[in-house]
């Protein structure tokens, strides 16, 4: 398992938790050789998430764009609405390996937070997240979901209230409680080795369109699009497909425009080290961290997997940032189109997708993951038409 | 003076007592009479720290004083300006995280910092794997990188630590953030001093983390330790508007007479 992608990675963190990460490293090279322990990923995956996610043509939305076909990877149609699932369940398995009865999150959207409350209730460890005050009041729905699945949801008052101050208290959380905790974090972002560890639960993703798509259309998509704030869906989407000629497209977020940077660590950012990994950071002169914007909580964060820095670098992958108000325009267009509430987060990529679509020929194949549904963000939606 | 050579010949007198101070634009003024107060009071060398919007090792009192001072708009040039003040007083290492020192660019930062008069630097989210480049730079520039061990360790590992760090050895004693709370049993962390003075008997051991007042520092003493850190209590002291006088009475208080500690030799 690669310590660093080119320059990226790395684990720069505080001494108390390199026992942990080791722990974590070793636990997870005797897992994936486990049998045992893939069959019951598999299952679990299977009876419990939903797995696989279907492949959807979007005809309407491909009409819309008038060029190439759009397919849509339906992880919004995973258990709890995202593909958060995948790494929860991945990492929650292993954290009952190590014998770690508790578990603790981060959530921005509070996907992650979901699906890390279901893990924990179905795999029996108690379970805590921690929450920005801002993003707990955007995506009030999934608070309630969190509470509703037994676990605890600390309010995070530091910072921007938001998700970078939710990963500060998380890790503050973790180096206190370190010996019975596992720390389920949600991104391919963080020290070694969970960059890796998220990208391999997330390749399932990718794994299936690859199948999927040979058996839909006969080959391998043209081009795969995800959104990107930390990565996760989008390292899923293109882990398995590296090896291929498919093309890729990383979508940030945009913010409102105007001068801010919004939330497009990799358009806007440069190389610094955050959350304990070296990767593209929003920072300014002296290195102190930006505070983002982005209609979507989900993607509201100043840092990138360090893999996702690789790729762009290599220019193995091409990143764009989409405004807000033009997430909220696919967000229309996928509705009305295809009778679709995407999440704000995907709706980022579908309109990058659209865009794509239209420069490109009737027999080019366009693949989005939409990697969450919408219905945490309808206050948001309806708040922004009024 | 550098760090090392600094507590080195201060330890042979009684244990090491080094206080932090969080550098805030608003109070660059004051510093020196602060620093002056704290050598009065026995201190062997100051750890100026440059706040980082990100503090994930700091308590709820660091993290809050490090916000409002970079509110205040404190930056590099305020550590710079901190550190010239300081370092006529007492030996001076700077704490910060990784990042802020990375964007100033490694070698030109610890020249940066070496021209200030600062002789050594202590980075808590800096592990061993990544201190390689850090080290290099900090030998080039005739800074002492300080590296930090906490409980739950492997005594390999600390062997390794004791080894590569500089300066002195930063035991951190408990699993947690800076500021208030219990630290580890004291034959966990006694262990650990032992494992470092065995391997590396010319490297001080300092105790920091949840190191407060007369009590707890004699507690981290009793390992064996060869000196605490002390940085949110003080933190506590300058916002509570303690005077210089005041503060050199607490700082001795904190090593006063009764120590246990057994001066080297």
């Amino acid at each position: 398992m690669p310590r660093r992608f080119g320059p990226y990675g790395g684990a720069y963190v505080p001494e108390t938790l390199v026992p942990a990460l080791q722990e974590l490293e070793r636990s997870w090279h005797s897992a994936r050789r486990d049998p045992t322990f893939r069959t019951e990923l598999d299952r679990l995956s299977r009876t419990l998430g939903g797995r696989p996610t279907p492949l959807y043509f979007a005809r309407n939305l491909s009409r819309r764009a008038g060029g190439a076909e759009i397919w849509l990877k339906r992880e919004d149609l995973l258990h709890g609405g995202a593909h958060k699932f995948n790494n929860a369940l991945g990492q929650g398995l292993l954290a009952r390996r190590m014998g770690k009865p508790r578990l603790i999150a981060e959530t921005g959207a509070g996907q992650h937070g979901v699906a890390t409350a279901m893990i924990g209730a179905a795999l029996g460890l108690e379970t805590e997240v921690y929450m920005g005050e801002v993003d707990m009041e955007r995506q009030r729905p999934n608070v309630e979901r969190m509470r509703l699945l037994g676990a605890e949801v600390h309010p995070v008052r530091t910072g921007g209230r938001t998700l970078k101050d939710a990963i500060n208290e998380a890790l503050r959380d973790w180096i206190a409680n370190v010996r019975t905790t596992h720390y389920l974090l949600g991104s391919a972002v963080g020290p070694h080795p969970f960059p890796s560890i998220v990208a391999e639960f997330q390749s399932v993703i990718g794994q299936e369109v690859r199948r999927q798509s040979v058996r839909a259309f006969g080959r391998l998509p043209d081009l795969a699009v995800a959104c990107v704030g930390g990565g996760s869906n989008a390292i899923g989407t293109f882990h398995p497909l590296l090896d291929t000629d498919v093309h890729f497209l990383g979508v940030e977020a945009g913010g409102a425009g105007g001068r801010g940077p919004g939330a497009a660590s990799l358009t806007r950012g440069r190389p610094g080290i955050l959350h304990g990994s070296f990767s593209y950071v929003l920072q300014d002169a002296d290195g102190q961290v930006a505070e983002t914007e982005s209609i979507s909580a989900g993607l509201d964060y100043p840092g990138v997997g360090p893999e996702h820095a690789w790729l762009h670098d290599r220019g193995r992958a091409k990143y764009v940032a989409v405004r807000d108000r033009d997430a909220l325009r696919a967000f229309h267009w996928l509705a009305e189109d295809e009778g679709i509430l995407p999440a704000l987060e995907p709706s980022h990529a579908i309109f990058a997708a659209v865009g794509e679509a239209r420069r490109r020929p009737a027999t080019d194949h366009v693949v989005v993951t939409l990697s969450g549904r919408g219905d945490k963000d309808l206050g948001v939606v309806t708040g922004a038409a009024r | 003076m550098r760090l090392g050579n600094a507590l080195q010949t201060a330890r042979r007198a009684g244990p090491l007592l080094i206080p932090y101070l969080l550098v805030d634009r608003r109070r660059t003024s004051r510093l020196p009479a602060v620093a002056r107060a704290l050598r009065a009071a026995g201190a062997a060398a100051l750890e100026l720290g440059f706040p980082f919007s990100d503090p994930i090792a700091d308590g709820p009192v660091l993290e809050a004083a490090g916000g409002r001072s970079l509110a205040a708009g404190t930056g590099w040039a305020d550590l710079i300006a901190s550190a010239r003040a300081t370092a006529q007083i007492l030996p001076t290492a700077v704490m910060t995280y990784a990042n802020p020192v990375w964007r100033h660019g490694l070698s030109h930062a610890l020249q940066d910092l070496h021209r200030a008069g600062v002789s050594g630097l202590i980075v808590p989210d800096l592990s061993l794997e990544e201190s390689a480049p850090w080290r290099a730079a900090g030998r080039a520039a005739e800074i002492e990188v300080v590296l930090l061990a906490a409980p739950g360790i492997e005594p390999a590992r600390l062997r390794r630590i004791s080894r590569a760090s500089r300066g002195f050895l930063y035991l951190v004693s408990r699993y947690g953030t800076t500021g208030a709370g219990r630290a580890q049993g004291r034959e966990e962390l006694a262990a650990l001093v032992r494992a470092s003075h065995e391997v590396h008997p010319s490297l001080p051991v300092l105790v920091g983390f949840g190191v407060r007042d007369r009590a707890t520092a004699r507690a981290a003493l009793s390992t064996g330790a060869d000196g605490v850190v002390v940085g949110t209590a003080l933190e506590e002291k300058l916002e509570s508007g303690a005077r210089e006088g005041e503060i050199t009475r607490w700082a001795r208080s904190l090593l006063g007479p009764g120590s246990p500690h057994v001066p080297r030799t």
